[in-house]
């Protein structure tokens, strides 16, 4: 049996900013989850929250915008608690490989779909994606590689686009982690940024699938730049994600560097509760089962997807603690007619209902659960996929769940 | 109150793979070689077109390690490794194995009287010509660097020393086929840390755990050999704690042994079973230990095996030794070495086995430290093939630590 001041069950971008903010105030921590989170599937860059036009400033739009949505979980934080929770994100990452925004608002992001999206902090490797201009960019795809294909993103874009041979023979079928760790060898990328300068038409812009390596992308980027003379850019993909991998490592890193103890091989398949409290969690590992203790808990295991919401035939349920869900109605009115319906479909409003300190409630209010703070995509009242504010949602409320636990 | 949530376990089907492919971003040989589709395509993707009725078409099975780092990441609890491994058992069953296989998953067998006959054995095994004809006859690649056999073995040596006094709660010690024969220092430093902690220490009659076996896909020798070691590990130690300090034998036992290969009493052996530094940790922080370390100035690195994050157990290793006065100790950034058992000294998979490898070189390089730490023997034999650098068991240097000498060993 271990004893824990705090245990965070999730491994996503929530849990792990918890869990890093915990280990700030001096917590013994635990974190625990299935596999490596979501965070690897679609981790790019840190989107706050979309509909703010670029060009308009993010304080003062989101200020105005968290005023006119008082059940969404930005109104738990406000925009200082987010302001403050960026902040500690972008200290983890100093440069080289280093967040930042582009100019005071939302900044437009070319796609491995061909569109454009809006976000907040861009890593450097995808910062001048963010200025490019269509008749100055070429796009590259590789020969060989499925994820992503440089002409049809550049059809959508609407510049000049090639798929170009890899420089090594026998990569027919390469994965994006395969080719990430080629690009961390120095001869692989400066053959490849020669194959690429052999191909420009006097472009300014080179933008690229983001597998700028695992390690060192900064000095892939800076090697690609010096050979090509243009400004290159990551272009985020499909799943896995390069550079979602590279936050997941620096956060791990950072995390074991400060003594937190992690648990990923195994999801948290029981709870023991009494008297409204949380006394301890069990992790299985076939044949056993293993017990660990804390006074504090942070559930922050994501939706559909982290396993942190199921759903049933006729309901949604958190299956870990049973708290009670914000329904999006009746079966048949959880989704729109059409899949991309501007207005977002019901059931991604469903979700934990919590208090002001992100204690979970019931319909009429009343917290259930005394030491178990929720944070995350997990909590009820956001669109995250619409108004594209995941990140964001889970790095403001990561970091004040862990504050609220730990004052407790 | 006690709630459990309403979960079967899961159906060791394919179907509940999502295709995230996060366990392509984890695995180790499909990083290097195209030439394995990674876990999703060989696990949950290819079972669904896998028929018992029909031969394997899926060659490129066998390139897995079972290294099981998939497990580990997968956000939907597919068994990915176990789907790889039955897959590999039936195409290997179909084709048959090779003669070097069956050596060397045997290697238990020989391990005592080539200890026996380190003398002339080690000097051969060295010798080109000798090299030469493995690699040629069998299949040995002449590149990788064979283990030296030492002798007494470990078992000799705990038999002959003088009894010890103190009688203290008894554990007993599972060394492992190549603590026995090729890396003594390991088990007597075992024995003398538990001791340090106040453990009378028994060594019980043992067997290969079976895992090389397992490698192979020969399912049904790795459980004769596992159902040899319940029967003995229950019937003398029943009762006793049991610690092994071999990451791989550990999982093997403690997870395989039931769950896998279903075998009586497994369970129950289970329940009995720890790694050695994650016994030690539990008494260090319950406070029952008086135990304390003499300073080590050193720059360290510890890594983590494979197989021990498939224990799920943490890093009990390097919490040891962050109480170590003087050391400075970090996690070493690196995903696999490589070795995987015998899988890098098979000449058709020494490439591969040397390219993963290169990434562990990589992470080493950056960090330059003067000594490294592992638990697994796979993995100290590669890391010293790769880097030439000390590496040692966390155990080792813990009992040099408590002796208050020099840093010994390879």
């Amino acid at each position: 049996m271990k004893r824990f001041d705090l245990i965070v069950i999730g491994t996503g971008l929530a849990g792990l900013t918890a869990a890093r903010t915990a280990i700030g105030m001096g917590a013994k921590v635990l974190i625990a989850g299935r596999g490596m989170g979501a965070i690897t599937l679609f981790g790019n860059s840190v989107d706050l929250l979309g509909e703010i036009p670029p060009g308009r400033e993010m304080a003062e739009g989101m200020a105005s915008w968290i005023s006119t949505h008082p059940g969404h979980p930005y109104a738990r934080t406000g925009w200082e608690g987010i302001e403050k929770a960026v902040a500690a994100f972008r200290e983890l990452f100093p440069p080289p490989y280093s967040f930042a925004a582009c100019g005071r608002g939302n900044s437009l992001l070319p796609t491995g779909a061909g569109t454009m999206r809006p976000t907040w902090l861009l890593p450097v490797t995808m910062a001048a994606g963010a200025s490019m201009t269509p008749p100055e960019t070429l796009i590259v795809g590789f020969r060989g590689f499925k994820d992503f294909q440089g002409d049809t993103v550049s059809l959508h874009l609407k510049c000049r686009g090639v798929n170009l041979p890899l420089p090594r023979y026998g990569l027919e079928g390469v994965t994006a982690p395969a080719l990430a760790r080629l690009m961390d060898e120095a001869f692989f990328r400066e053959r490849l940024g020669e194959s690429i300068r052999q191909q420009m038409a006097g472009e300014q812009f080179i933008g690229l699938p983001a597998v700028l390596g695992l390690y060192d992308p900064a000095t892939a980027l800076k090697t690609l730049e010096a050979i090509t003379g243009a400004r290159v850019f990551e272009i985020p993909m499909l799943p896995p994600s390069i550079p979602g991998t590279r936050i997941f490592h620096r956060f791990r890193e950072e995390l074991i560097g400060k003594r937190a103890d992690f648990r990923i091989g195994h999801p948290v398949s029981g709870v023991a509760v009494k008297d409204g409290r949380c006394r301890a969690i069990r992790i299985p590992n076939p044949p056993l089962v293993a017990e660990y203790h804390a006074d504090r808990f942070i559930l922050a295991t994501g939706r559909f997807l982290g396993g942190g919401l199921r759903a049933k035939m006729d309901r949604i349920v958190e299956p870990l603690f049973d708290i009670p869900i914000l329904q999006p109605g009746e079966r048949g009115e959880w989704f729109g007619e059409r899949f991309f319906d501007p207005e977002a479909h019901p059931i991604h409003r469903a979700g934990v209902m919590t208090n002001a300190d992100l204690l979970p409630v019931d319909a009429a209010g009343q917290a259930v659960l005394a030491n178990v703070w929720v944070a995350g995509s997990i909590l009820a009242h956001h669109q995250a996929i619409e108004e594209k504010s995941r990140e964001g949602i889970d790095i403001a409320t990561g970091f004040l769940a862990a504050k609220r636990a730990l004052a407790s | 109150m006690t709630q459990e949530s309403k979960q079967t376990p899961l159906p060791k089907l394919p179907d509940v793979c999502v295709r995230c492919a996060t366990c392509t971003a984890a695995c180790p040989v499909s990083r290097v070689t195209p030439r394995f589709p990674g876990p999703k395509q060989a696990g949950p993707g290819a079972q669904r077109f896998r028929s018992v009725a029909e031969a394997s078409v899926d060659d490129w099975i066998e390139l897995c390690t079972g290294c099981r780092l998939c497990d580990t990441v997968c956000p939907a609890g597919v068994p990915i490794s176990e789907l790889n491994l039955m897959a590999k058992a039936k195409f290997l069953d179909e084709r048959g194995r090779t003669f070097r296989d069956w050596l060397l998953v045997r290697s238990d067998r020989f391990g005592e009287l080539a200890a026996r006959f380190s003398k002339i054995v080690n000097p051969l095994m060295k010798k080109k010509i000798v090299r030469y004809l493995l690699d040629v006859l069998l299949g040995i690649d002449h590149r990788q660097t064979l283990p030296p056999y030492e002798y007494p073995t470990f078992r000799r040596w705990f038999r002959d020393r003088p009894a010890r006094k103190g009688g203290g709660p008894e554990v007993a010690y599972f060394h492992g086929c190549f603590t026995n024969t090729n890396e003594t220092d390991v088990g007597k430093a075992s024995v003398l840390i538990l001791e340090a902690h106040g453990r009378t220490v028994i060594v019980p009659p043992q067997h290969c755990c079976g895992i090389p076996r397992l490698g192979v896909g020969d399912l049904r020798g790795a459980g004769e050999m596992g159902r040899r070691n319940v029967d003995s590990l229950l019937r003398t130690v029943r009762g006793v704690d049991i610690v092994f300090s071999s990451t791989s034998c550990g999982l093997m036992m403690r997870h395989e042994y039931g769950p896998l290969l279903h075998l009586p009493g497994a369970e129950e052996l289970a329940g009995r079973l720890f790694d050695i530094c994650e016994y030690l940790l539990s008494i260090h922080e319950a406070g029952k230990s008086a135990v304390t370390f003499h300073p080590v100035s050193m720059k360290a690195a510890y890594f983590a095996p494979c197989h021990l994050r498939s224990l799920n157990i943490g890093l009990p290793a390097l919490e040891l030794l962050r109480r170590v006065p003087g050391l400075d100790i970090s996690l070493l950034e690196a995903e696999c070495c490589g070795l995987g058992g015998l899988y890098g000294f098979k000449k058709e998979k020494f490439s591969i086995s040397e390219e993963i490898g290169k990434d562990l070189t990589e992470a080493v390089t950056r960090m330059k430290p003067e000594i490294i730490l592992t638990d697994c023997e796979g993995c100290r034999m590669q890391i010293r093939h790769l880097t030439g650098l000390k590496v040692l068991h966390p155990v080792q240097l813990l009992r040099d630590a408590l002796e208050r000498r020099g840093i010994c060993g390879p």
